[in-house]
């Protein structure tokens, strides 16, 4: 039954989207209900797969596999451990309300939602790929459908007008394009985030390719390679760097963070929920499953380059989240600053510490989520994503007002939600051994309070603009059903977080253990008995 | 050496696929001849049933295990054999079947096109079983020059005539070259075929001979530095010959490359791997970067398959059982996905009349089918997952990694993130960009069965590529001990 309900969460979005392919683009509403269906079917079994996972018994649950080649040592294996059930009940949490954020997409209905749920679908598939080569496949495959998503539905950010001339539009076609960081179109954005993703994927199969080659049985199974592969010295540094770096990326970490803004401003609001709420985290949990489990003495020397590197994370993200002026750029950056903070967790590589960060991926992915659909929200009813020109807009959708002054105190980690939660694990795990980044860390909660509080100010109090004018409330169920999902989970995880500590925490110990060579803890030290 | 030609009965089995396909070419033509008034499209259909008839013949004779040789080890059918034979059908039915349309606008010798287009067909499936210097001379010969008209075929148009002049000069001179290696390496080892050659000792003379028949060959496959005829060539070729030319003269010619090195210079793969080390870096990156600045669909692919065919050459740079097999499992992929991307631009290309990527603009509004088609056909060509390059470029790259080939492999790493610059552009174009003229276009039955002939093979081969790996490791089964010869020839091996 469980390893039925990880399949049916990981082909439910795609046949959806094959089954979309056969209906005519006229049917919108067909077309969305479908979508909605295949999501929805989605969420269930996902649900299903996280409530039924067994932390007593720990370790791959729901373990299905059909061999795929034997002549290449390719399988296709699938199960979920402790970080990666509730990683993907959080993509269908957010592929389902994404299908309704954007419910009014009227221009190329069909293929948006094909894009959106072949994205997601890719997405939950590296969350429980067992196989290094299905975990690559599944990761390059939800990066190209992000092009589109942000090329053909996003928008441009302010300033795109200098674009349009003549001049510029060769301009933009032209290679110098890639390497204009003064550009702003969406066509920039597209284009770079999906070669800077790409160029990360293919450092990170170079050293899974490497992996391949040096294990002393060629395959790519990771159940198989965490047990006998064995690397040391220089080789193993290469693997470990190529690895983390190739999927740091992605997460992203500070130097390599930059497309990832730009990325979420020009993104549609569902692909922006997507992109920061679980995209991200696929550079997180691909470090985690690959780096952390076949190669943990290198993991144990070489974390602490991210613990350097998160400092930059946090602050450089603050700060310039806490100065821009389009709302969807301070939650971009917001969000690249968060994950400074799932670097730290990871990095101390403590019990409690690593625990948080695998909740805070959760959490995170909720907040940014409600985040990024209720700008999206506010863009869609005002055309503008400009905070100074906004204001006094909880006049005119006080229930929007609200729902965003929950997700700003989720974001910001209040007691009550399950942000809350996963930062105080992560401060308190890592104080003993990085005592400077908890200490950034604390600073960089008191700058996102400032950035989010402005931005709060920005749009829903002062007088109201001439461009809120004409703006609505989020009214039906339609509308108001992802943003309810989304609250309530984070909500409902940071009272009764049970269960989802119990069963990550299940997966976290036996992992550190094999990094720090301890035998298995007799009595566990739980927070929550 | 005395040629006594004894034929019986189970011998002329061997040779009856090509048998076939001549009685009926030459019936095709007869026809095209005495009945006045006859549509060519009959004459399509005809040749298109002739080589379909082969094709299955050939599958017959994979599924029976037919094998054996002719002539003196001349002629060779074997499993590569066969593989090579059917790859090239395949190429020549998909073709024939998108050149309907466009042979519409020949105003005459509409028929004869498909009469060249399977002679040519034909001269490609002796290239896959020549196993003689002698014949691979005849053979390369026999098939190029059914391309050397078929190229000038729009004898109004100034480029179709450069194309043709360019490519019969550039191929009468690679000729020349692969006929003084041919004399060379004879003299060097007094034998013609390649088994025989396997334990010679090296030499200076084999040394140049051989790099004279790789440079005739490399003009073959197109890669750099042999690569000049390409571009112009495919850009004012008939675009359905165009084609042809990208696909089925690589995979008889990569036939034979393979059979050379893996057979006649098995001894002397050292010095050989560097040779291909330096062919793949150079066609990869020089392909790639070029393709950036293409304005024009035909040329850009003309490019893309330059660099395609550097990622080929990986495999034989790794020079084992295992680059055999991916190079076999790359070329299918490319065939459906390379195909099917010239479908594409032959069926945009009937209806506005142009090639250049900026009238892609908006394709997508225009005929969603076409530029879906054509996002998977460039993807694939990409290397993204789930699609059949993806797994292509994966198997060659493992090859790779097997023989430590790091510098290769990252050179081919970094291409795919060039390479996937300059597809999506043309994506861009297709998708986000706005169209001048919004009319919708529609395509012609022929075309869109090629189109889903090679969205078939992208998306099977991608997702379920098992039976086709097991397909090619069979084809490959006599390299399996290609290793083993290179370390029991080693000691007599330097130079070369």
């Amino acid at each position: 039954m469980g390893t039925a309900a990880l399949l049916t969460s990981l082909f439910a979005p795609f046949f959806g989207a094959v089954v979309l392919l056969f209906v005519p683009n006229r049917q919108a509403l067909l077309v969305r209900l479908i979508a909605a269906g295949a999501a929805g079917l989605s969420l269930l079994a996902s649900l299903y797969v996280f409530l039924a996972y067994d932390p007593a018994q720990a370790g791959f649950q729901f373990i299905s596999r059909f061999p795929w080649s034997e002549e290449l040592g390719i399988a296709f294996q699938v199960g979920v451990d402790g970080i990666g059930a509730p990683l993907v009940f959080a993509s269908a949490i957010l592929l389902f309300a994404g299908i309704f954020i954007s419910w009014h997409i009227t221009d190329r209905t069909k293929e948006f939602y094909i894009f959106l749920l072949i994205l997601a679908a890719a997405t939950i598939g590296v969350f429980m790929s067992l196989d290094l080569f299905f975990l690559y496949f599944f990761y390059e495959m939800s990066v190209l459908p992000m092009y589109l998503l942000l090329g053909v539905w996003g928008s441009h950010t302010k300033g795109y007008l200098e674009m349009t001339d003549p001049e510029g539009l060769k301009k933009r076609d032209s290679v110098a394009f890639i390497f204009n960081f003064a550009a702003n179109s969406k066509e920039y954005a597209a284009m770079k985030l999906t070669l800077f993703l790409s160029a990360g994927a293919v450092f990170a199969l170079m050293g899974i390719l490497l992996i391949y080659h040096f294990s002393p049985v060629q395959t790519f199974d990771i159940l198989v390679l965490r047990e006998q592969a064995k690397f040391d010295g220089p080789l193993a540094t290469i693997i470990w760097l190529l690895v983390f770096f190739g999927f740091a990326s992605i997460a992203p970490i500070w130097p390599l963070h930059s497309w990832s803004p730009v990325g979420h401003a020009a993104a549609p609001a569902a692909t922006s929920m997507l992109h920061a709420g679980v995209l991200m985290k696929l550079g997180h949990f691909s470090i985690i499953r690959v780096a952390y489990e076949i190669l943990p003495e290198t993991t144990r020397e070489l974390m602490p380059i991210a613990a350097i590197l998160c400092i930059f994370s946090i602050i450089y993200g603050g700060f310039v989240a806490y100065f821009a002026k389009d709302t969807k750029y301070v939650i971009g950056y917001s969000s690249s600053s968060h994950m400074g903070y799932v670097f730290l967790g990871m990095a101390a590589l403590d019990y409690i510490s690593l625990t948080g960060a695998v909740i805070y991926m959760f959490a995170h992915a909720l907040a940014t989520g409600m985040l990024f659909a209720m700008a999206g929200w506010v863009y869609d009813q005002t055309h503008t994503r400009d905070i100074p020109s906004l204001g006094g807009l909880v006049e005119r959708m006080p229930f929007v007002a609200g729902c965003f002054i929950i997700a700003c105190m989720a974001s910001i980690g209040m007691p009550g939600t399950v942000n809350f939660i996963a930062e105080i694990m992560i401060i308190v795990g890592s104080w003993e051994k990085y005592p400077l980044q908890v200490i950034v860390a604390i600073l960089g909660i008191v700058l996102t309070m400032a950035y989010l509080f402005r931005m709060m100010r920005g749009l829903f109090y002062g007088s109201l603009t001439a461009e809120g004018v004409h703006a609505h409330d989020a009214v039906g169920v339609v509308n108001r059903l992802p943003l309810l999902l989304m609250i309530g989970c984070s909500i409902f995880f940071g009272i009764f977080p049970v269960h989802f500590y119990n069963i990550v925490r299940s997966t976290v110990e036996p992992l550190l253990n094999r990094i720090h060579h301890v035998a298995p803890l007799i009595s566990q030290q739980n927070l929550f008995p | 050496m005395t040629f006594d030609l004894v034929l019986s009965g189970s011998d002329l089995l061997l040779l009856a696929p090509e048998i076939f396909l001549t009685v009926w070419l030459c019936v095709v033509l007869a026809i095209d001849f005495s009945i006045k008034n006859l549509d060519h499209e009959n004459i399509a259909y005809l040749s298109v049933g002739g080589v379909i008839a082969t094709l299955l013949n050939l599958l017959w004779f994979d599924y029976l295990g037919v094998t054996g040789t002719l002539f003196h080890d001349m002629f060779v059918l074997d499993r590569l054999a066969i593989f090579f034979k059917i790859f090239v059908l395949l190429s020549t039915v998909l073709v024939i079947l998108s050149s309907i349309d466009y042979v519409k606008s020949f105003r005459f010798f509409r028929g004869e096109y498909y009469f060249l287009v399977m002679m040519s067909a034909l001269g490609m499936m002796f290239m896959a079983s020549a196993h003689d210097l002698l014949s691979v001379f005849v053979t390369l010969e026999f098939s190029t020059f059914g391309f050397y008209v078929l190229v000038a075929y729009l004898r109004d148009d100034v480029k179709s005539n450069e194309a043709g002049l360019k490519f019969f000069i550039l191929g009468v001179f690679a000729a020349g070259l692969l006929a003084y290696g041919v004399s060379l390496v004879y003299g060097e080892t007094g034998t013609l075929v390649f088994s025989e050659m396997a334990h010679t000792p090296g030499s200076y003379g084999l040394a140049i001979g051989f790099l004279m028949i790789f440079a005739a060959l490399g003009f073959k496959i197109g890669a750099v530095p042999f690569h000049s005829w390409i571009p112009d060539t495919y850009h004012g070729a008939p675009t359905p010959v165009t084609a042809f030319l990208s696909i089925a003269p690589k995979g008889a010619a990569m036939a034979i490359l393979i059979r050379m090195f893996y057979v006649a210079l098995a001894a002397f793969k050292p010095t050989w791997v560097l040779l291909f080390v330096v062919a793949s870096i150079l066609s990869m990156t020089y392909g790639n970067i070029v393709a950036i600045a293409q304005k024009n669909i035909k040329r850009l692919l003309a490019y893309s398959g330059i660099a395609q065919i550097g990622n080929v050459l990986i495999g034989l740079a790794a020079g084992t059982k295992r680059g055999s097999d991916a190079i076999l499992f790359y070329l299918l992929t490319y065939l459906f996905a390379n195909l099917g991307a010239f479908a594409v631009v032959i069926g945009v290309g009937n209806l506005i009349k142009s090639d250049e990527i900026e009238d892609y603009n908006g394709l997508n509004r225009r005929s969603p089918f076409l530029a879906a088609a054509m996002l998977i056909f460039l993807l694939s060509l990409a290397g993204v997952p789930p699609l059949a390059g993806f797994i292509g470029k994966l198997y060659i790259f493992v090859a790779a990694i097997d023989q430590e080939l790091y510098t290769l492999l990252a050179v081919g790493l970094i291409n795919i993130i060039i390479s996937m610059y300059y597809y999506l552009v043309v994506v861009k174009k297709m998708y986000i960009n706005e169209p001048v003229d919004p009319s919708p276009i529609r395509v012609s039955i022929p075309i869109k069965t090629v189109i889903y002939v090679g969205l078939a093979g992208t998306l099977i081969l991608g997702i379920y590529p098992r039976p086709f790996i097991e397909w090619v490791v069979a084809a490959t089964l006599m390299f399996s001990n290609v290793t083993d010869m290179v370390a029991a020839a080693l000691p007599h091996g330097s130079g070369g």
